[in-house]
């Protein structure tokens, strides 16, 4: 008897054609803005188009980010240094490394120097804050969208009376109505706090303790807090959710258990639940720092000029000033690239966190 | 001293289902106590009143004299094994042991110390470094034990720990758990759907139907003398073989009673109705008589038996299991339903009687067989009420 070899049927070769082309659709466009952020202007602006055997250049990059014309070797330095401490931060909680936390502070420390210190070793343009901005906003988006998440979506998912679905449904509401929709009430809310802060001249306050670098006066309007608290906002359906369908498969004897084993509930949930759901908590987290971190219209309208990066790029696409498009292209690359470095260490969970039964024991 | 006293625990549940009604019961210090029942009958929840997973809606909930009803779950020192054992799965088998001490703040050496000694009792020590996921269903169970004991609780609560482990293992097991309890000491509530585990592993054992306790005694007194029908039917594998019928005098006979069952005419040992003088005021009146499989006999194996204790019968199915042979035939009589929701429904209104016979017996499908009754082990119970005739005091509540 011969041993048939499994036959390739039709079928699965639609099926491999129809993937190629859908990895083939989505990643073109990266590739050409990569390309175009390499290129000299003249060739991107040919009328055929270059699509090999072109000249290639840093400079889209360096007129995105420096303010001077040659390379500061030691920020070069510097900047790879804070990329391989954050990496290695990043990496440590990805793998939940046990005693990974006083590294994880110390790279955070690393940071937070760097970013301080970054725009004066390096001679940094305009566009360094708006990373500084964006890096802010997303952390802080991330954090508090978890924080009150986790604990609205526990609560929701083991209480099951009818004002817990009353607000999961209202949640589900608001998630469907369109962001346009909330922009203007959020725009007009926070211009009405403002007006009402200068005429009672409580925003022209001065706290010498808390001297905000930058602020003089007290409002909301064109502040990262403006952009955290609308985006909090729009995305806490979509956190609650989430993180409840996660808690939903976490067996309630679990912090039963921990409960007789003598934890309080807090301890139980801090203690056996939350290292339970951390594929779940990862999961939602990086689409929270996702929305957070490519946000547009909200930024846009709530903070005129204390920009996020895609406000920036989109201003150098012809908008707002004339730069080149190279320049955008330089500037898409960059903020991707953070993005994909994230989701690589990540994966793993991310892919544990999204597949259904991950939590059960 | 962990005596428990549960005084007339009343559990209503938010959508008004009262899963529980007026559950009384003592447990004495050290006592392994097994609460049995079908399923959804509300063993889970009484023992969660216990553990205070679950609010007491009503009654009293001691240990020792310490009123408990509004103590946090933490505070009860009581240490519960679940049926899905809920081991924490990003835990080690040592860690999730050891979690109950830590929570305590039990210094790390003592800890560790006290681990060894649990793993070792559960023969868990190549496990320890282990996560649950990559452990058989037998170490899972025993890796919930080992939480359990090695705080020394006041009580231990457990809830069908076996439940999810093979035949084998599960009477491995209930050895197993028998013997840790006692040599530890430690009071201990288990629920059990299974009559088997009951039997084999409690001091005494409490027989629970829909909320409602039925009767508590030791496992032969249960076995022996069940206070209702339920009960009856509930403990014994096979089921007690339950039918209608009526008690006659014989007076032709000089005296006694006859049992008319079915087709069928039986006579009730004197000896009976001295030990049961309520059944004197049943003559002439419909009853439920039970029988369990094991008090009937095949004629052909024992000849010596008095010819008016016998019944006769065609063999409807055999079931030879090695040890015994299993025989099914046909009364012609009622089945009384016993109430029991798991119970096969094919066996309640057939008339159908099953008999436990030696392994020598030559009865094969289709034979006309004589079977043998010990009438000395024939239980008589109220046809409306199902409870046991025994004495006056029974009787007179009709
Ligand atoms: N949260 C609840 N709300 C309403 N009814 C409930 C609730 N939990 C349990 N019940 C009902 O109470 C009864 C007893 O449930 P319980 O879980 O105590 O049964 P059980 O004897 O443990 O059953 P099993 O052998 O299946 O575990 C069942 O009829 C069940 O449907
Ligand atoms: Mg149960």
């Amino acid at each position: 008897m011969q041993l048939s070899r499994p036959s390739v049927r039709p079928s699965r070769i639609a099926l491999h054609a129809i993937m190629i082309l859908l990895v083939v659709w989505s990643v073109t466009p990266f590739v050409w803005t990569a390309q175009t952020s390499i290129k000299f202007t003249r060739d991107v602006a040919s009328k055929t188009p270059v699509l090999w055997g072109y000249e290639t250049t840093a400079n889209a990059y360096r007129n995105f980010w420096l303010d001077s014309d040659d390379l500061n070797m030691w920020g070069v330095l510097a900047f790879i240094l804070v990329v391989a401490a954050a990496a290695t931060a990043l990496g440590l909680i990805g793998r939940r490394a046990r005693h990974g936390w006083p590294w994880f502070l110390g790279a955070t420390a690393v940071i937070c120097v760097a970013l301080w210190r970054f725009p004066r070793i390096w001679e940094a343009n305009d566009e360094y804050d708006f990373l500084v901005n964006s890096v802010v906003v997303t952390i802080l988006t991330m954090v508090i969208s978890l924080s009150i998440g986790l604990l609205a979506g526990y609560g929701l998912a083991r209480y099951t009376g009818i004002s817990g679905a009353v607000i999961l449904i209202v949640a589900l509401g608001f998630r469907a109505l369109p962001r346009t929709a909330f922009v203007l009430p959020y725009f007009f809310g926070a211009k009405e706090i403002d007006d009402w802060l200068t005429s009672t001249g409580v925003g022209s306050w001065n706290f010498p303790l808390i001297d905000f670098p930058g602020v003089d006066t007290l409002q909301i309007l064109d502040t990262r807090l403006a952009i955290v608290l609308a985006l909090v906002a729009v995305n806490q359906p979509f956190t609650i959710w989430m993180l409840r369908s996660f808690f939903i498969e976490v067996p309630k004897e679990m912090e039963e258990a921990a409960m007789m084993d003598g934890a309080t509930r807090l301890q139980a949930f801090r203690k056996v639940i939350i290292p339970i759901m951390w594929p779940a908590i990862i999961a939602t987290g990086l689409f929270t720092m996702l929305l957070a971190y490519n946000e547009y219209l909200f930024v846009r309208v709530l903070a005129p000029t204390e920009w996020t990066l895609p406000v920036a790029i989109v201003s150098l696409t012809g908008g707002e000033s004339s730069r080149t498009i190279t320049e955008a292209a330089a500037a898409s690359v960059s903020i991707t690239l953070p993005i994909v470095i994230v989701i690589i260490l990540f994966q793993k969970h991310l892919v544990r966190g999204l597949g259904a039964g991950a939590v059960k024991g | 001293m962990s005596t428990v006293t549960l005084k007339n625990l009343v559990k209503d549940y938010p959508n008004g289902f009262r899963a529980i009604t007026d559950l009384s019961l003592h447990l004495d210090d050290g006592e392994f106590l097994v609460l049995v029942g079908p399923s959804g009958c509300g063993k889970s929840t009484a023992l969660r009143m216990i553990a205070g997973l679950e609010d007491i809606t009503s009654g009293d909930l001691y240990v020792g004299d310490r009123r408990l009803n509004d103590v946090a779950p933490k505070d009860r020192d009581m240490a519960m094994v679940f049926q899905n054992y809920a081991l924490y799965p990003q835990m080690t088998v040592a860690e999730n042991i050891a979690f109950p001490l830590k929570l305590r703040r039990v210094p790390k050496a003592e800890r560790t110390a006290q681990v060894r000694h649990a793993a070792e009792i559960l023969e868990l020590t190549e496990q320890l470094d282990k996560k649950p996921a990559h452990l058989s269903g037998g170490q899972r169970q025993r890796v919930a034990m080992g939480r359990a004991i090695v705080r020394h609780p006041a009580l231990f609560l457990m809830d069908e720990p076996l439940s999810n482990l093979d035949a084998k293992l599960r009477v491995q097991m209930r050895a197993d758990i028998a013997g840790i309890q006692r040599e530890l000491g430690v009071t201990t509530f288990y629920v059990t759907h299974d009559q088997v585990e009951a039997m084999t592993m409690g001091d005494r054992v409490a027989v629970i139907k829909d909320g409602v306790l039925q009767q508590v005694d030791t496992p032969e007194s249960i076995y022996g003398s069940p206070d209702n029908v339920f009960v009856a039917a509930f403990i014994g594998s096979p089921s007690m073989n339950l039918f209608e019928a009526s008690l006659t005098g014989n007076d032709e006979r000089g005296g006694g009673y006859s049992l008319v069952l079915g087709d069928h005419r039986l006579a009730v040992p004197a000896e009976v109705v001295a030990d049961r003088p309520a059944l004197a005021s049943y003559e002439g009146r419909p009853v439920v008589v039970g029988i369990r499989p094991e008090h009937l006999e095949d004629a052909s194996v024992a000849p010596d038996h008095p010819d008016d204790q016998r019944l006769d019968a065609t063999v409807d199915v055999r079931e030879a299991l090695g040890a015994e042979t299993l025989v099914h035939f046909n009364l012609n009589a009622q089945s009384v339903d016993s109430g029991d929701p798991d119970a096969l429904d094919e066996l309640r209104d057939t008339g159908r009687c099953t008999a436990r016979f030696s392994a020598s017996s030559p009865a094969r499908v289709g034979d006309r067989i004589r079977v043998n009754v010990d009438g000395r082990r024939l239980h008589f119970f109220d046809r409306q009420t199902h409870l046991a005739i025994r004495d006056r005091a029974h009787g007179a509540e009709q």
